[in-house]
């Protein structure tokens, strides 16, 4: 953990889930045993994003709603180096949905660490896509109209590889779900349920640690493709958490794309003027 | 966002060969270029009709025959944002001396249909030709008759289907036979027709013999019905037949291929499609990593991701898809990640005329993305400059560590060039201060990333997977580790750091290139796709006694000045020619120069000049 330490205090609110999943992605990567110069850390926009300067590792703070592109192109130009991004349920699931869509289905090979506290944190608690319907959020005085939106059901009908959920009370589960993630053939989907003390007075740190169970322990077997969407669509009495569906079948995107076959080197390593003479003759 | 217009674009396209007048760049002061001049000799052939009747494959394929019998060809297309029907052409003209340009009048219209015949029947000279396949075909109005009559225009009807249906052959066969009438009358051989269709049914014995059945016929067409017309072109150039024939995309994909680049990323949207398609067609054989994104913003994105784990990335886009992008571009400005977007211009506002050409974008270029930061903007003007620009873009940014945004147009990019040969041993790989030696990387500290003290704000950048301190690409604006830093000083001493780079970035560009005397009475100014036709008017007999000075410029920001305000001093006048509304070029080069530019000529109705129109309208302003 030392290795990963930075001398950065932390500046998250008293009893965010941003602490525990902090904690959960440096244990992770410790048990791994991967070497913070042999990781990319990539964040979007949002209180999570306060983690870039709070480690260690190679990092990239990029735009609000834009991280899974942004980790996706840096994965395919290596895909030695294990890229792992972290985004919330605001970016992830208004401003930056359609990356997360075409992220599922191309199945590129990174690990998605979801910071679901159900609300725009850092710009004080306005209501996401995922707030639950009829609650008072900033910018939303009587209530919001919309429907929320049940993202677990969303993302298993792009055919995803790999969901999990974890949440932020349970840094042991954490660690196990981003081991596996991160050792995952393609894109790996990871929904972090977190406490959000200041603006989220529904699901609270007390609500998560009533209403969560491991799913494993009661025998969920995450090959089953229809019973983990349903055991994770469905979240009114209790939530499944843990890995809720893996299948490691699915080849990522970069082993798809045929004109890689038969190619060793990443495109990191390929950069050098090219002799273009061969491809002239078809101009003649 | 939309893809706004889609073009059926296949194989060759218009371009404009550079030849043997390639232009040089001044090593300033010494800008003394000697003029050659001599009457270029040009003939124009339009082929016209409804997109997807053939019009593209009877250009293509005269294209084709006629570089490969010893001509240059400058090929211009014209076509709707609509995939069948419409009205589409496809102009040749043809020189045994350089030419890079299309006049507005031609000696030969062929028309597919009969629309062509009155659509385009004033675009023929004197003594034109039009060729048509309608059988019985009377001009129904007193104007159009009168034209014939008092223009000499030649009409000549082609019994295609008839021949066709003798033949047993599909209509598709329709464009050999037309091309095969248009190479009799241009008085070619028919065995090099043979050779280009051989390149193309050779496999195919029964499909080879109709074609050659098509050809023998339209020759016999030739001779039975058109005896008394021709088209005659000056003894060939052999010096043209080893030249290559491509469009500015065609060149500036071999451009990104040559530079090393080893990702591209792109969502459709005509006129930068055909790059895309280009370099995804290649794909297999150069293994490089293409992505059609879902977005322009995702193409942005896994360009900077890319290029910032370390190899070397591209998007391209066209105006609309380029706003879209315009954040990631500022995202790279803070973070210092090198970037190479290419933004084909078209008309705007809004969707505009997508498959029209236009130079509306620059002051977009240079001035989108919020916050200040610096950037380089170049433009390519033509084949030769689409691919030798390119590993320039890659070395800029990756030297400056700064986005680069490399500006092509709807005609660059379409345009059918006759090219030399690339040279493929003057680009050089410059990657600046990458630190890639294990050594070197073990003395890093996380703060040498931004350190704001590094020699003209270029910090040292090492790759992610790198055994060294880690640090963070910072979208905010941070310490030297790339730690969030909200303090004044901090803030003052990183903007002050980035924004070095732009007098050291603009002392490392060239000098743009001059071609004339050394002081000449009138300096004409421009950039881009206007280069070709600037050229070619200058070089013909009206201008060629006049002291008459270019000044192209390829780097469009920051700017050079020194040339540009030695000449101009001089200069009894300076004339600015651009393709848009507002000079915009002219405001940007006083912006930088402190002179005022009052002299333009512009263009702005979507068509590029033409060889008439630049002459008359240069005359006009000379007067």
């Amino acid at each position: 953990m030392h290795d990963y330490a930075s001398p950065n205090p932390c500046t998250w609110c008293d009893g965010c889930g941003d602490y525990g999943i902090w904690t959960a992605a440096k244990r992770a990567l410790v048990e791994l045993k991967i070497d913070p110069s042999q990781v990319l850390l990539c964040f979007d926009v949002g209180c999570h994003g306060n983690m870039s300067d709070k480690l260690l590792g190679y990092r990239i703070h990029g735009l609000h709603g834009r991280v899974i592109p942004l980790a996706a192109g840096a994965a395919l130009a290596n895909s030695a180096i294990p890229v792992i991004a972290f985004g919330g349920d605001g970016a992830s699931f208004s401003e930056g949905v359609g990356h997360l869509v075409h992220a599922v289905r191309s199945n590129y090979r990174m690990t998605f660490i979801m910071h679901n506290n159900a609300n725009y944190g850092l710009t004080t608690g306005q209501a996401s896509a995922l707030t639950w319907q009829d609650q008072k959020m900033n910018t939303s005085p009587n209530g919001i109209p919309e429907a929320t939106l049940n993202s677990m059901d969303f993302v298993f009908s792009l055919q995803p590889t790999f969901v999990a959920r974890g949440w932020s009370g349970d840094i042991a589960q954490m660690t196990k779900i981003l081991t596996a993630a991160i050792r995952h053939r393609g894109f790996a989907y990871v929904d972090m349920l977190q406490a959000c003390p200041t603006y989220n007075k529904f699901a609270t740190h007390e609500w998560l640690l009533e209403h969560c169970y491991d799913a494993a322990s009661e025998g969920h077997d995450p090959k089953d493709f229809e019973k983990a969407r349903a055991l994770a669509a469905n979240t009114n009495e209790r939530v499944a958490t843990g890995i809720l569906y893996q299948t490691e079948d699915a080849p990522a995107f970069h082993e798809r794309l045929k004109s890689r076959e038969g190619v060793t080197t990443a495109p990191v390593e390929e950069v050098k003027i090219v002799d273009t003479a061969q491809w002239l003759k078809a101009f003649e | 966002m939309v893809p706004f217009g889609s073009a059926p674009v296949r194989g060759p396209e218009p371009s404009q060969g550079r030849g043997q007048s390639r232009q040089l760049r001044s090593p300033w002061p010494l800008l003394v270029f000697p003029f050659f001049f001599t009457e270029v000799t040009r003939l124009s052939i339009k082929i016209v009709g409804a997109q997807g009747q053939g019009v593209n494959s009877v250009g293509e394929m005269c294209a084709k025959g006629l570089k490969r019998s010893g001509y240059c060809v400058f090929g211009y297309r014209e076509y709707m944002s609509l995939i069948k029907g419409g009205h589409s052409s496809y102009q040749l003209d043809v020189s045994i001396d350089p030419v890079h340009s299309s006049t507005m009048k031609v000696d030969l219209v062929v028309t597919f249909n009969h629309h062509g015949i009155e659509k385009n029947l004033r675009d023929l000279k004197k003594g034109g030709i039009l060729l048509h396949q309608t059988p019985q075909w009377k001009f129904r109005n007193d104007e159009d008759k009168r034209y014939v009559e008092e223009q000499g225009i030649h009409v000549i009807e082609m019994p295609t289907e008839a021949i066709l249906k003798k033949l047993k052959a599909k209509p598709i066969l329709g464009n050999v036979l037309i091309t095969s009438v248009v190479w009799a009358l241009l008085g070619q051989e028919q065995e090099q027709l043979h050779e280009l269709v051989r390149e193309q049914f050779g496999h195919k014995t029964d499909l080879l013999d109709l074609n050659f059945a098509c050809i023998s016929e339209g020759f016999a067409v030739r001779k039975d019905i058109a005896a008394n017309f021709s088209l005659p072109l000056p003894k060939p150039d052999p010096a043209w037949k080893n030249h290559l024939l491509l469009t500015g995309s065609q060149a500036m994909g071999l451009g990104v291929i040559h530079a090393g680049c080893r990702l591209f990323a792109g969502y459709p949207m005509t006129p930068s499609s055909p790059l895309l398609s280009f370099i995804a067609d290649g794909q297999n054989e150069t293994k490089m990593v293409v992505k059609q994104a879902e977005d322009e913003i995702t193409a942005a994105q896994m360009m900077v991701g890319a290029m910032h784990m370390g190899t070397r990335a591209a998007t391209t886009t066209s105006g609309g898809g380029f706003d879209l992008m315009t954040e990631t571009l500022s995202f790279t400005g803070v973070a210092e990640i090198p970037a190479v977007f290419i933004l084909a211009q078209r008309p705007g506002p809004g969707t505009g005329l997508p498959t029209w050409t236009a130079q509306g974008d620059l002051q977009l270029a240079v001035g989108s993305g919020h916050g200040e930061f610096p950037r380089l903007v170049m433009a390519a003007s033509d084949a030769s400059d689409s691919f030798e620009l390119m590993p320039e873009a890659f070395n800029y940014a990756e030297e400056f560590q700064i986005p680069v945004i490399v500006l092509t147009d709807k005609q660059t990019a379409e345009a059918l060039f006759t090219q030399s040969p690339f040279d493929q041993t003057s680009a050089k790989l410059k990657r600046g201060k990458l630190v890639r030696d294990p050594k070197a990387l073990a003395q890093l500290s996380s703060t040498d990333r931004y350190d704001p003290a590094a020699p003209d704000g270029i910090s040292q950048r090492w790759l992610p997977g790198s055994a060294a301190a880690t640090y963070c690409a910072q979208g905010y604006e941070h310490a030297s580790d790339g730690s969030f830093n909200e303090e004044p000083d901090n803030a003052r001493q990183q903007m002050d750091k980035r924004l070095k780079k732009v007098e050291a970035l603009k002392s490392a560009l060239p000098e743009p290139l001059y071609t004339g005397p050394k002081n000449p009475e009138t300096l004409i100014v421009s950039w881009g796709s206007n280069r070709g036709v600037i050229l070619d008017v200058l070089e013909s007999d009206q201008f060629k006694k006049r002291s008459i000075g270019y000044l192209h410029y390829q780097y469009l920001w920051p700017l050079k000045t020194e040339s540009f305000e030695m000449l101009s001093r001089t200069a009894k006048q300076t004339v600015f020619v651009e393709c848009n509304h507002g000079g915009q070029f002219a405001s940007l080069l006083k912006l930088a120069s402190g002179r005022d530019n009052t002299r333009k000529i512009l263009k702005f109705d979507g068509r590029p000049f033409f060889y008439e129109e630049m002459r008359d309208r240069l005359l006009s302003t000379l007067q």
